[in-house]
Protein backbone atom coordinates (compact mmCIF):
# COMPACT_ATOMS: atom_id res chain seq x y z
CA UNK A 1 0.00 0.00 0.00
CA UNK A 2 1.30 3.06 -1.03
CA UNK A 3 2.21 5.72 1.73
CA UNK A 4 1.54 9.20 0.74
CA UNK A 5 2.64 12.98 1.50
CA UNK A 6 1.64 15.84 -0.92
CA UNK A 7 4.38 16.09 -3.73
CA UNK A 8 5.15 19.92 -3.36
CA UNK A 9 5.52 19.42 0.38
CA UNK A 10 8.02 16.35 -0.06
CA UNK A 11 9.55 18.07 -2.42
CA UNK A 12 10.13 21.51 -0.38
CA UNK A 13 11.28 19.64 2.82
CA UNK A 14 13.35 17.64 0.37
CA UNK A 15 15.71 20.81 -0.90
CA UNK A 16 15.48 22.41 2.82
CA UNK A 17 17.10 19.19 3.96
CA UNK A 18 19.14 18.78 0.94
CA UNK A 19 20.40 22.53 1.67
CA UNK A 20 21.16 22.04 5.51
CA UNK A 21 22.83 18.78 4.44
CA UNK A 22 25.17 20.18 2.17
CA UNK A 23 26.16 23.22 4.12
CA UNK A 24 26.98 20.98 7.20
CA UNK A 25 28.80 18.33 4.81
CA UNK A 26 26.51 15.85 6.12
CA UNK A 27 24.28 15.08 3.19
CA UNK A 28 20.44 15.76 3.51
CA UNK A 29 19.44 12.62 5.31
CA UNK A 30 20.47 13.90 8.48
CA UNK A 31 17.66 16.25 8.34
CA UNK A 32 15.47 14.83 5.78
CA UNK A 33 14.38 11.74 7.86
CA UNK A 34 13.52 13.92 11.47
CA UNK A 35 11.46 16.12 9.37
CA UNK A 36 9.59 13.70 7.40
CA UNK A 37 8.52 11.68 10.60
CA UNK A 38 7.54 15.25 12.33
CA UNK A 39 5.53 15.40 9.23
CA UNK A 40 3.72 12.04 10.20
CA UNK A 41 5.30 9.69 8.00
CA UNK A 42 6.50 5.66 9.08
CA UNK A 43 10.17 6.16 10.01
CA UNK A 44 10.88 2.94 8.02
CA UNK A 45 9.46 4.60 5.11
CA UNK A 46 11.59 7.61 5.69
CA UNK A 47 14.48 5.72 5.85
CA UNK A 48 13.78 3.74 2.87
CA UNK A 49 13.31 7.41 1.00
CA UNK A 50 16.02 9.00 2.19
CA UNK A 51 18.80 6.08 1.23
CA UNK A 52 17.79 6.63 -2.58
CA UNK A 53 18.27 10.13 -1.89
CA UNK A 54 21.86 9.45 -0.59
CA UNK A 55 22.89 7.87 -3.54
CA UNK A 56 21.93 10.56 -5.78
CA UNK A 57 23.85 13.21 -3.74
CA UNK A 58 27.16 11.03 -3.21
CA UNK A 59 27.10 10.14 -6.86
CA UNK A 60 26.47 13.89 -7.96
CA UNK A 61 29.09 14.90 -5.64
CA UNK A 62 31.56 12.30 -6.06
CA UNK A 63 31.97 12.46 -9.75
CA UNK A 64 33.32 15.66 -9.55
CA UNK A 65 36.09 15.40 -6.68
CA UNK A 66 37.09 12.25 -8.58
CA UNK A 67 37.65 13.82 -11.45
CA UNK A 68 39.52 16.60 -9.47
CA UNK A 69 41.37 13.83 -8.34
CA UNK A 70 41.14 14.80 -4.45
CA UNK A 71 39.43 11.08 -3.83
CA UNK A 72 41.82 8.16 -2.81
CA UNK A 73 39.80 5.37 -4.88
CA UNK A 74 42.23 2.57 -3.32
CA UNK A 75 41.69 3.46 -0.04
CA UNK A 76 37.84 4.15 -1.05
CA UNK A 77 37.66 0.63 -2.79
CA UNK A 78 39.29 -1.32 0.39
CA UNK A 79 36.96 0.19 2.60
CA UNK A 80 34.22 -0.38 0.60
CA UNK A 81 34.07 -3.98 1.43
CA UNK A 82 33.48 -3.30 4.99
CA UNK A 83 30.91 -0.38 4.23
CA UNK A 84 28.62 -2.51 2.09
CA UNK A 85 27.68 -5.74 4.91
CA UNK A 86 27.55 -3.59 7.32
CA UNK A 87 24.83 -1.68 5.11
CA UNK A 88 23.03 -5.20 4.14
CA UNK A 89 23.28 -5.89 7.93
CA UNK A 90 21.75 -2.32 9.38
CA UNK A 91 18.75 -2.55 6.77
CA UNK A 92 18.14 -6.23 7.55
CA UNK A 93 17.88 -5.18 11.48
CA UNK A 94 15.67 -2.09 10.85
CA UNK A 95 13.12 -4.44 8.35
CA UNK A 96 12.57 -6.04 12.22
CA UNK A 97 13.32 -3.92 14.68
CA UNK A 98 10.37 -1.41 16.06
CA UNK A 99 9.93 2.09 15.64
CA UNK A 100 11.25 3.52 19.29
CA UNK A 101 14.98 1.94 18.93
CA UNK A 102 14.86 3.50 15.21
CA UNK A 103 13.94 6.79 16.66
CA UNK A 104 16.19 6.39 19.95
CA UNK A 105 19.63 5.22 17.86
CA UNK A 106 19.15 7.97 15.08
CA UNK A 107 19.07 10.41 17.97
CA UNK A 108 22.29 8.68 19.64
CA UNK A 109 24.10 9.00 15.64
CA UNK A 110 22.97 12.52 15.64
CA UNK A 111 24.39 13.42 19.29
CA UNK A 112 27.57 11.06 18.95
CA UNK A 113 28.80 13.10 15.71
CA UNK A 114 27.77 16.58 17.09
CA UNK A 115 30.14 15.32 20.02
CA UNK A 116 32.65 13.95 17.89
CA UNK A 117 32.85 17.11 15.58
CA UNK A 118 32.86 18.94 18.80
CA UNK A 119 35.79 17.10 20.36
CA UNK A 120 38.06 17.65 16.95
CA UNK A 121 37.40 21.65 16.67
CA UNK A 122 40.59 21.96 17.50
CA UNK A 123 42.46 19.61 15.33
CA UNK A 124 44.56 20.05 12.45
CA UNK A 125 46.03 17.48 9.99
CA UNK A 126 49.34 15.95 10.35
CA UNK A 127 51.10 13.84 7.82
CA UNK A 128 51.98 10.22 9.30
CA UNK A 129 55.72 9.59 9.17
CA UNK A 130 55.70 6.13 9.01
CA UNK A 131 53.14 4.23 7.50
CA UNK A 132 52.42 0.52 8.62
CA UNK A 133 53.17 -2.73 6.53
CA UNK A 134 49.61 -3.80 5.73
CA UNK A 135 48.54 0.16 4.65
CA UNK A 136 51.96 0.00 2.55
CA UNK A 137 50.71 -3.07 1.16
CA UNK A 138 47.12 -1.85 0.30
CA UNK A 139 49.02 1.35 -1.47
CA UNK A 140 47.32 3.93 0.45
CA UNK A 141 49.19 6.67 0.14
CA UNK A 142 48.97 9.40 -2.32
CA UNK A 143 48.76 13.07 -3.42
CA UNK A 144 46.51 16.04 -4.55
CA UNK A 145 46.97 19.46 -5.63
CA UNK A 146 45.54 21.50 -3.12
CA UNK A 147 44.14 24.50 -4.98
CA UNK A 148 43.48 26.41 -2.20
CA UNK A 149 47.38 26.58 -1.29
CA UNK A 150 48.49 26.10 -4.14
CA UNK A 151 50.46 23.13 -3.46
CA UNK A 152 50.81 19.29 -3.56
CA UNK A 153 49.63 17.77 -0.60
CA UNK A 154 51.40 13.84 -0.15
CA UNK A 155 49.48 11.82 2.57
CA UNK A 156 50.02 8.36 3.83
CA UNK A 157 47.20 6.18 5.04
CA UNK A 158 47.73 4.20 8.25
CA UNK A 159 45.88 1.43 10.79
CA UNK A 160 44.50 -0.09 7.70
CA UNK A 161 43.50 -2.97 10.06
CA UNK A 162 41.38 -0.72 12.47
CA UNK A 163 39.94 1.95 9.41
CA UNK A 164 38.51 -1.73 7.75
CA UNK A 165 36.19 -2.92 10.88
CA UNK A 166 35.53 0.44 12.28
CA UNK A 167 34.30 0.79 8.80
CA UNK A 168 31.90 -2.24 9.04
CA UNK A 169 30.02 0.10 11.99
CA UNK A 170 29.74 2.90 9.78
CA UNK A 171 28.51 0.95 7.64
CA UNK A 172 25.76 -0.61 9.91
CA UNK A 173 24.58 2.77 11.17
CA UNK A 174 24.28 3.93 7.11
CA UNK A 175 22.16 1.06 6.23
CA UNK A 176 20.01 1.09 9.84
CA UNK A 177 19.15 4.76 9.60
CA UNK A 178 18.95 5.49 5.89
CA UNK A 179 22.12 8.23 6.12
CA UNK A 180 25.77 8.56 4.79
CA UNK A 181 27.20 8.14 8.02
CA UNK A 182 29.69 10.65 6.66
CA UNK A 183 30.65 12.08 9.58
CA UNK A 184 31.91 8.65 10.84
CA UNK A 185 33.56 7.93 8.34
CA UNK A 186 35.09 11.42 7.94
CA UNK A 187 36.34 10.48 11.38
CA UNK A 188 38.02 7.51 10.71
CA UNK A 189 39.51 8.75 7.77
CA UNK A 190 40.83 11.34 10.07
CA UNK A 191 41.66 9.67 13.12
CA UNK A 192 42.08 6.24 12.41
CA UNK A 193 43.98 6.56 8.77
CA UNK A 194 45.37 9.75 8.87
CA UNK A 195 44.23 11.16 6.15
CA UNK A 196 44.15 15.07 4.89
CA UNK A 197 40.79 16.40 5.48
CA UNK A 198 39.89 16.97 1.82
CA UNK A 199 40.98 13.26 0.99
CA UNK A 200 38.49 11.96 3.89
CA UNK A 201 35.61 13.73 2.52
CA UNK A 202 35.96 13.27 -0.68
CA UNK A 203 36.46 9.47 -0.32
CA UNK A 204 33.75 9.03 2.33
CA UNK A 205 31.85 11.06 -0.28
CA UNK A 206 32.60 7.91 -3.32
CA UNK A 207 31.78 4.82 -0.94
CA UNK A 208 28.53 6.59 0.94
CA UNK A 209 26.89 5.75 -2.74
CA UNK A 210 27.82 2.02 -3.29
CA UNK A 211 27.38 1.32 0.80
CA UNK A 212 23.77 3.36 0.34
CA UNK A 213 22.78 1.20 -2.66
CA UNK A 214 23.52 -2.10 -0.59
CA UNK A 215 20.70 -0.91 2.16
CA UNK A 216 18.48 0.01 -1.11
CA UNK A 217 18.54 -3.11 -2.27
CA UNK A 218 17.06 -4.47 1.03
CA UNK A 219 14.72 -2.20 1.03
CA UNK A 220 13.45 -2.68 -2.45
CA UNK A 221 13.44 -5.91 -1.85
CA UNK A 222 11.06 -5.50 0.92
CA UNK A 223 8.83 -3.52 -1.02
CA UNK A 224 9.47 -0.16 1.07
CA UNK A 225 10.68 1.98 -2.11
CA UNK A 226 7.65 4.41 -3.44
CA UNK A 227 8.24 5.90 -5.99
CA UNK A 228 6.08 8.71 -5.14
CA UNK A 229 8.42 9.65 -2.25
CA UNK A 230 11.17 8.61 -3.80
CA UNK A 231 10.63 10.69 -6.79
CA UNK A 232 10.47 14.30 -5.42
CA UNK A 233 12.79 13.54 -2.39
CA UNK A 234 15.86 12.59 -4.60
CA UNK A 235 15.14 15.80 -6.92
CA UNK A 236 14.46 18.02 -4.39
CA UNK A 237 17.55 16.64 -1.95
CA UNK A 238 19.77 17.01 -5.02
CA UNK A 239 18.77 20.57 -5.83
CA UNK A 240 19.06 21.83 -2.54
CA UNK A 241 23.07 19.92 -2.18
CA UNK A 242 23.31 22.16 -5.36
CA UNK A 243 22.07 25.84 -3.94
CA UNK A 244 24.15 24.55 -0.71
CA UNK A 245 27.25 24.23 -1.75
CA UNK A 246 27.18 27.51 -3.80
CA UNK A 247 26.36 29.17 -0.49
CA UNK A 248 28.73 27.52 1.39
CA UNK A 249 31.49 28.89 -0.35
CA UNK A 250 30.44 32.51 0.69
CA UNK A 251 30.13 31.97 4.23
CA UNK A 252 33.06 31.36 7.41
CA UNK A 253 33.70 28.03 8.04
CA UNK A 254 33.34 28.98 11.68
CA UNK A 255 29.56 30.41 11.23
CA UNK A 256 29.26 26.69 9.10
CA UNK A 257 30.53 24.85 11.68
CA UNK A 258 28.03 26.52 15.09
CA UNK A 259 24.77 26.40 12.49
CA UNK A 260 25.60 22.53 11.69
CA UNK A 261 25.97 22.09 15.44
CA UNK A 262 23.06 24.03 16.74
CA UNK A 263 21.40 21.49 13.67
CA UNK A 264 22.62 18.39 15.04
CA UNK A 265 22.00 18.84 18.96
CA UNK A 266 18.46 20.06 18.03
CA UNK A 267 17.62 16.71 15.83
CA UNK A 268 18.99 14.33 18.08
CA UNK A 269 17.52 15.56 21.47
CA UNK A 270 14.33 15.72 19.42
CA UNK A 271 14.65 11.99 17.85
CA UNK A 272 15.63 10.53 21.38
CA UNK A 273 12.50 12.67 22.97
CA UNK A 274 10.17 10.79 20.56
CA UNK A 275 11.70 7.63 20.88
CA UNK A 276 11.19 8.16 24.59
CA UNK A 277 7.90 8.93 24.20
CA UNK A 278 6.98 6.30 21.50
CA UNK B 1 56.14 24.35 -2.88
CA UNK B 2 57.01 25.93 -6.59
CA UNK B 3 55.92 25.87 -9.17
CA UNK B 4 58.63 24.16 -11.04
CA UNK B 5 58.45 21.28 -8.10
CA UNK B 6 55.23 20.77 -8.46
CA UNK B 7 55.09 20.44 -12.02
CA UNK B 8 57.94 17.86 -11.41
CA UNK B 9 55.82 15.77 -8.46
CA UNK B 10 53.01 15.72 -11.38
CA UNK B 11 55.21 13.91 -13.58
CA UNK B 12 56.45 11.67 -11.45
CA UNK B 13 52.99 10.59 -10.16
CA UNK B 14 51.73 10.12 -14.26
CA UNK B 15 54.93 8.00 -14.37
CA UNK B 16 54.46 6.25 -11.62
CA UNK B 17 50.55 5.79 -12.05
CA UNK B 18 50.43 5.52 -16.06
CA UNK B 19 46.93 4.16 -15.66
CA UNK B 20 45.67 6.93 -12.83
CA UNK B 21 44.13 9.36 -14.89
CA UNK B 22 42.28 7.12 -16.99
CA UNK B 23 40.42 5.72 -14.17
CA UNK B 24 39.32 8.61 -12.53
CA UNK B 25 37.69 10.40 -15.22
CA UNK B 26 35.74 6.53 -16.16
CA UNK B 27 34.81 6.36 -12.68
CA UNK B 28 33.84 10.94 -12.31
CA UNK B 29 31.94 10.44 -15.87
CA UNK B 30 29.92 7.23 -14.87
CA UNK B 31 28.66 8.78 -11.62
CA UNK B 32 27.95 11.86 -13.18
CA UNK B 33 26.59 10.08 -16.07
CA UNK B 34 23.97 8.53 -14.55
CA UNK B 35 23.20 10.85 -12.03
CA UNK B 36 22.26 13.65 -15.06
CA UNK B 37 20.64 10.71 -16.79
CA UNK B 38 18.37 9.60 -13.92
CA UNK B 39 17.26 12.73 -13.38
CA UNK B 40 16.27 13.55 -16.60
CA UNK B 41 14.39 10.55 -16.97
CA UNK B 42 12.70 11.21 -13.37
CA UNK B 43 12.07 15.28 -13.85
CA UNK B 44 10.57 14.08 -17.90
CA UNK B 45 8.03 11.41 -16.23
CA UNK B 46 6.82 14.00 -13.69
CA UNK B 47 6.29 16.64 -16.36
CA UNK B 48 4.36 14.33 -18.45
CA UNK B 49 2.36 13.42 -15.60
CA UNK B 50 1.30 17.39 -15.22
CA UNK B 51 0.94 18.13 -18.31
CA UNK B 52 -1.46 15.01 -19.04
CA UNK B 53 -3.13 15.07 -15.77
CA UNK B 54 -2.70 18.63 -13.76
CA UNK B 55 -0.95 16.53 -10.88
CA UNK B 56 2.54 15.97 -9.91
CA UNK B 57 2.12 13.00 -7.32
CA UNK B 58 2.34 9.57 -8.05
CA UNK B 59 0.14 6.72 -6.23
CA UNK B 60 2.47 3.24 -6.15
CA UNK B 61 4.89 1.20 -4.92
CA UNK B 62 7.32 -1.32 -6.13
CA UNK B 63 5.79 -4.64 -5.09
CA UNK B 64 8.96 -6.45 -3.56
CA UNK B 65 11.15 -7.53 -6.18
CA UNK B 66 14.73 -7.08 -6.81
CA UNK B 67 16.38 -4.28 -8.82
CA UNK B 68 17.30 -6.65 -11.74
CA UNK B 69 13.05 -8.19 -11.95
CA UNK B 70 12.47 -4.17 -11.72
CA UNK B 71 14.14 -2.95 -14.85
CA UNK B 72 13.45 -6.28 -16.37
CA UNK B 73 9.46 -5.09 -16.05
CA UNK B 74 10.68 -1.42 -17.16
CA UNK B 75 12.49 -2.95 -20.33
CA UNK B 76 9.78 -5.12 -21.44
CA UNK B 77 7.46 -2.12 -21.11
CA UNK B 78 9.99 -0.01 -23.24
CA UNK B 79 10.36 -2.93 -25.92
CA UNK B 80 6.21 -3.03 -25.90
CA UNK B 81 6.03 0.56 -26.53
CA UNK B 82 4.35 1.54 -23.19
CA UNK B 83 6.07 4.48 -22.23
CA UNK B 84 4.18 6.35 -19.80
CA UNK B 85 5.13 8.90 -16.93
CA UNK B 86 5.63 6.40 -14.36
CA UNK B 87 7.76 4.32 -16.56
CA UNK B 88 10.20 7.48 -16.99
CA UNK B 89 10.31 7.86 -13.35
CA UNK B 90 10.74 3.96 -12.73
CA UNK B 91 13.49 3.96 -14.75
CA UNK B 92 15.25 7.23 -13.31
CA UNK B 93 14.94 4.98 -10.33
CA UNK B 94 16.25 2.55 -12.26
CA UNK B 95 19.45 4.33 -13.38
CA UNK B 96 20.30 5.95 -10.41
CA UNK B 97 20.57 2.13 -8.25
CA UNK B 98 22.72 1.11 -11.37
CA UNK B 99 25.34 4.06 -11.02
CA UNK B 100 27.15 2.89 -8.26
CA UNK B 101 27.27 -0.80 -9.52
CA UNK B 102 28.57 0.31 -12.87
CA UNK B 103 31.44 2.09 -11.29
CA UNK B 104 32.30 -0.74 -9.22
CA UNK B 105 32.07 -2.82 -12.54
CA UNK B 106 34.43 -0.44 -14.15
CA UNK B 107 36.44 -0.39 -11.87
CA UNK B 108 36.79 -4.30 -11.18
CA UNK B 109 37.37 -4.77 -14.90
CA UNK B 110 39.97 -1.08 -15.18
CA UNK B 111 42.21 -3.29 -12.21
CA UNK B 112 41.93 -6.47 -13.59
CA UNK B 113 43.08 -5.42 -17.63
CA UNK B 114 44.26 -2.27 -17.52
CA UNK B 115 46.29 -2.03 -14.40
CA UNK B 116 46.51 -5.77 -13.80
CA UNK B 117 46.47 -5.11 -9.88
CA UNK B 118 45.27 -8.57 -8.49
CA UNK B 119 44.47 -7.63 -5.03
CA UNK B 120 42.24 -4.59 -5.97
CA UNK B 121 40.85 -6.39 -8.47
CA UNK B 122 40.11 -8.83 -5.78
CA UNK B 123 38.84 -5.97 -3.15
CA UNK B 124 36.09 -4.83 -6.08
CA UNK B 125 35.40 -7.79 -7.61
CA UNK B 126 34.49 -8.73 -3.86
CA UNK B 127 32.42 -6.12 -3.52
CA UNK B 128 30.84 -6.30 -7.08
CA UNK B 129 29.88 -9.96 -5.63
CA UNK B 130 28.43 -9.15 -2.69
CA UNK B 131 26.65 -6.11 -4.53
CA UNK B 132 24.74 -8.22 -7.28
CA UNK B 133 23.75 -10.72 -4.23
CA UNK B 134 21.92 -7.94 -2.44
CA UNK B 135 20.61 -7.08 -5.65
CA UNK B 136 18.87 -10.44 -6.22
CA UNK B 137 17.36 -10.22 -2.52
CA UNK B 138 13.92 -11.20 -2.73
Amino acid sequence: MPVSMPFEFLFLISVAAGFVGAMSGMGGGVVLIPALTFFGLDIKHAIAVSIVSVIATSSGSASAYVRDRITNLKVGMFLEMFTIVGALAGAAITLVSSHRPLFFAFGVVLLGSWAALFAARHQTWQPEKRQDAFSKWLELQGRYDDQATRETVEYRGVRAYLGGPLMFGAGLIAGLLGIGAGALKVLIHDLVMGLPPKVSTTTSNLIIGVTALAGTSVYLAAGMIDPGLVAPAMLGVLVGAFVGTRVLVRVSNEAVRRFFQVILAVLGVEMIVRGIRG
Amino acid sequence: MTHRARTEAGQQAATEHPARFDMEIIVGYILLGGVLVSMTLVTAGLAWRWIATGQLGLDYSIGGMNLFEFVLTEVRQVAADAVRPRLLVNLGIAVLMLTPYARVLASMLYFAFVERNGKYTLFTGFVFSVLTYSLFLQ
